[in-house]
């Protein structure tokens, strides 16, 4: 009976392989065109010397040799790797922290979530402009609040170091909703049972978080911590409109070296700033996978 | 069954079709948007129109409208074009920011879309780099030298070294400049008497006469009015003068010389010294806020701040500000910061159709009328010297304090130089001077290290 109705299964779906890979062909088409052919043109155009206007001219592995010389990007490389700790432990860490808050339903959770909620509906660039008043040494709420307590107090944040450096990251550290909307999503998905029979052993509330909640929410943490990282690979506006990457190179990171590549008329190099992007990511995908054993069924 | 195949193929077609028309349209319009649509439609109606005897309509894009300063002239003299050729030529002003101005023009340029008119290099923030490498290279620019021979009232008026400049392999590429406005400093009297005119001082009278005065310096966007400061303070330096007027063509690219060095050490103790409090991280809108709120005596700027201090524009003046106390001049040394070797006002793409050839070049050329250049000047000051001007001009020029003090304020021996945005690369000038200069205010860097941090940043640039 089951290898009757498996072969009629497989007969079903000879017929309609064509109706599936004709439905498939737009989001072929569109990946192709948007994410393949753009892809293979960052690829190539590494290798080549272009202003972006007339024609490439191979010059191999030049780009990429000057590019680890650049002073600009080797510190692009250590504010990458800093950053990426801070948002892997306190960014992230912060989003587990309210999204287990939130998951206890304590009075007023749904006002907390939807507040938590807000900044990731202004853009990153509004968000920039607020933070460099909120920065300003004069009108800024930070510094005021400051002189409140050392009257003497002085600082323009994102123009001074190392002030610029932990005002860039203020700028996103505590805006960690996405991790807390994975996270929760994990949590309400876990069987009821678990908690009960748990509970009929005697586990403690922080036994349960220990032993229950988060070895299930294993793979929202990692996703998570995916997706922070690699948002601090391509994070622009909060450097841009801020320090730009100053003072000196203390705030710089790959976008910006990118679009400054583009204003000097090197797009070749930016492309191969692109391409280190792209491996980075690639890089950070993998890492996350296999410390997290993503692949493996947490159930 | 058959329908329902057929319901099948008709959503998986138009899916299809849909993302291709999608997809198409994009790459047509691509990144310019609606701009550049607005061009090319405008630009084949011209065309039509031109054809058939009708008005020219002439669509610029321009980043002088709007809030921007220069749309105070820049409008009003559209105006009086079209009213002046109506039903044979009218200019439509497309405003966009000035910010977008130069990515805008590029991505034209790189679909062979750009406008006929169009701002020149070192205005608009396009860079000569580009407009070389880009424009010449590829002869995209038209060809003036008929323009010359068709309206000599305006070529003869054109400055001598703007045309050279603007002369690449025999082909006269912008419309070289007609009238100079040299750069010089705002001083408010109230706060900052000189014992004599700054021009006559030398830098270093002038520094320690400054006491507990401060400069309107800025760090953000491009560090303007400090690097204002620098250019006078490296022209005063032995060799500095041929330093900043002869790297304009080919850019300068190492600063580890005993005058930037030199000229550098001397920016150093005015920024730590003379800068005003809100230097570190001021932009232009803190720098000229600082001014005209009596928190610093004196700013590095061009005539075209004056119309800030007239009483229409109090609104803007707080802490007991009065815009009758400023007074204007050149910078010690006699120095005055303006480069004649420029590209010019505008040039027109070759690819317009001749029809569009000839309203701009009309439009140019009523630019250039003796009447609109004397405007000009009375609006937002200014030297044209190759007009002979009539005595109601000169009348109507005194009577803007001013312009006038800053026009009397150079003599036959000035040094006209150039700014650092003149010989530096667009990179260096436009966002690592401005990035490095925190650190020379706090020491992190002295000036020699400051000179070989910006050289690094225009040789990683020039690779």
């Amino acid at each position: 009976m089951s290898s009757k109705r498996k072969m009629a299964a497989s007969k079903l779906e000879r017929k309609n392989y064509k109706w599936i890979y004709l439905f498939l062909l737009p989001s072929f088409i569109v990946f192709v065109t948007f994410y393949i052919q753009p892809i293979f043109t960052v690829f190539y155009t590494s290798f080549t010397k272009w202003d972006g206007f007339n024609k490439p001219k191979f010059i191999g592995l030049t780009n990429y040799i000057n590019m680890f010389g650049n002073t600009a990007f080797r510190y692009s490389l250590k504010n990458l790797l800093l950053w990426s700790i801070i948002a892997a432990v306190l960014h992230v860490g912060f989003g587990v922290l309210v999204a287990f808050a939130i998951f206890k339903k304590p009075y007023g959770w749904k006002f907390t979530r939807a507040v938590f909620m807000i900044p990731n509906v202004i853009s990153a660039a509004a968000w920039a402009m607020i933070y460099r008043f909120m920065f300003h040494d004069d009108m800024g709420m930070i510094n005021n609040l400051i002189r409140k307590i050392n009257p003497d107090f002085h600082v323009q944040w994102f123009y001074q170091s190392p002030f610029a450096f932990i005002a860039v990251t203020l700028t996103w550290l505590f805006y960690a909703v996405i991790v807390t909307l994975i996270v929760l999503n994990d949590l309400f998905a876990i069987p009821g049972d678990l908690f009960e029979a748990a509970r009929v052993d005697g586990a403690s509330d922080f036994q349960l978080i220990k032993y229950i909640q988060l070895p299930l929410c294993r793979n929202a943490i990692g996703t998570s911590i995916i997706a922070s990282i690699t948002a601090r690979v391509a994070m622009y506006e909060q450097i841009a409109l801020t320090t730009a990457g100053g003072p000196g190179d203390d705030t710089m990171n790959l976008p910006v070296i990118l679009v400054k590549s583009i204003m000097d008329l090197k797009y070749g190099y930016a492309n191969a700033n692109g391409v280190i992007m792209f491996i980075l990511g690639l890089f950070i995908l993998w890492l996350i996978n296999k410390l997290f054993k993503m692949n493996e069924s947490v159930y | 069954m058959k329908l329902k195949k057929l319901l099948k193929s008709g959503i998986a077609l138009g899916l299809c079709l849909g993302l291709s028309a999608c997809s198409g349209g994009g790459a047509s319009s691509n990144t310019s948007g609606e701009s550049s649509k607005a061009v090319e439609s405008g630009d084949s109606k011209e065309a039509k129109d031109g054809a058939s005897g009708k008005e020219i309509e002439l669509k610029i894009p321009t980043y002088l409208a709007g809030e921007n300063v220069g749309a105070t002239f820049f409008l009003p003299q559209v105006e009086r074009f079209n009213e002046k050729y109506a039903g044979k030529y009218k200019v439509v002003v497309e405003e966009v920011v000035q910010d977008s101005y130069a990515e805008k023009i590029k991505q034209l340029a790189g679909q062979n879309k750009l406008p006929t008119l169009v701002h020149s290099p070192g205005s608009g923030g396009i860079d000569t780099q580009w407009f070389k490498q880009v424009i010449l290279d590829n002869d995209m620019a038209y060809d003036l030298t008929d323009f010359a021979k068709e309206y000599p009232d305006v070529s003869s008026s054109w400055i001598e070294g703007s045309k050279e400049f603007c002369t690449v392999d025999g082909k006269i590429i912008c419309n070289p400049l007609i009238v100079l406005r040299p750069i010089g400093l705002y001083y408010n009297e109230s706060l900052y008497k000189p014992e004599k005119d700054i021009r006559d001082m030398s830098m270093d009278e002038f520094i320690s006469g400054l006491g507990d005065n401060k400069l309107a310096f800025m760090t953000s966007e491009n560090a303007w009015t400090s690097s204002l400061m620098l250019a006078a303070l490296i022209a005063n330096e032995e060799g500095g003068v041929e330093l900043l007027n002869n790297n304009t063509s080919e850019k300068l690219w190492d600063y580890n010389t005993p005058v930037m060095v030199n000229a550098v050490g001397k920016l150093q103790k005015l920024l730590q010294n003379n800068a005003s409090s809100n230097t570190v991280g001021a932009a232009y809108a803190d720098a000229a806020n600082a001014f005209m709120s009596n928190n610093a005596a004196l700013i590095c700027n061009g005539s075209w701040m004056a119309s800030e201090f007239n009483e229409d524009a109090k609104d803007k003046w707080s802490n007991g500000f009065d815009g009758k106390d400023v007074k204007t001049t050149i910078y010690p040394g006699n120095v005055a910061l303006a480069n004649p070797k420029a590209y010019g006002d505008f040039w027109i793409s070759n690819a317009a159709s001749d029809e569009q050839k000839e309203a701009a070049k009309a439009f140019l050329a009523f630019r250039g009328s003796k009447e609109e250049i004397e405007a000009y000047i009375l609006a937002e000051g200014g030297n044209a010297p190759n007009i002979k001007h009539s005595d109601d001009f000169l009348n109507k020029l005194k009577e803007n304090n001013i312009l006038y003090q800053l026009d009397q304020s150079m003599n036959a021996d000035t040094k006209f130089v150039a700014t650092l945005g003149d010989i530096l690369p667009a990179s260096v000038a436009d966002t690592e001077f401005g990035k490095l200069l925190p650190k020379l205010i706090d020491n992190s860097l002295t000036p020699e290290q400051f000179c070989a941090e910006l050289t690094k940043k225009a040789q990683e640039a020039k690779q």
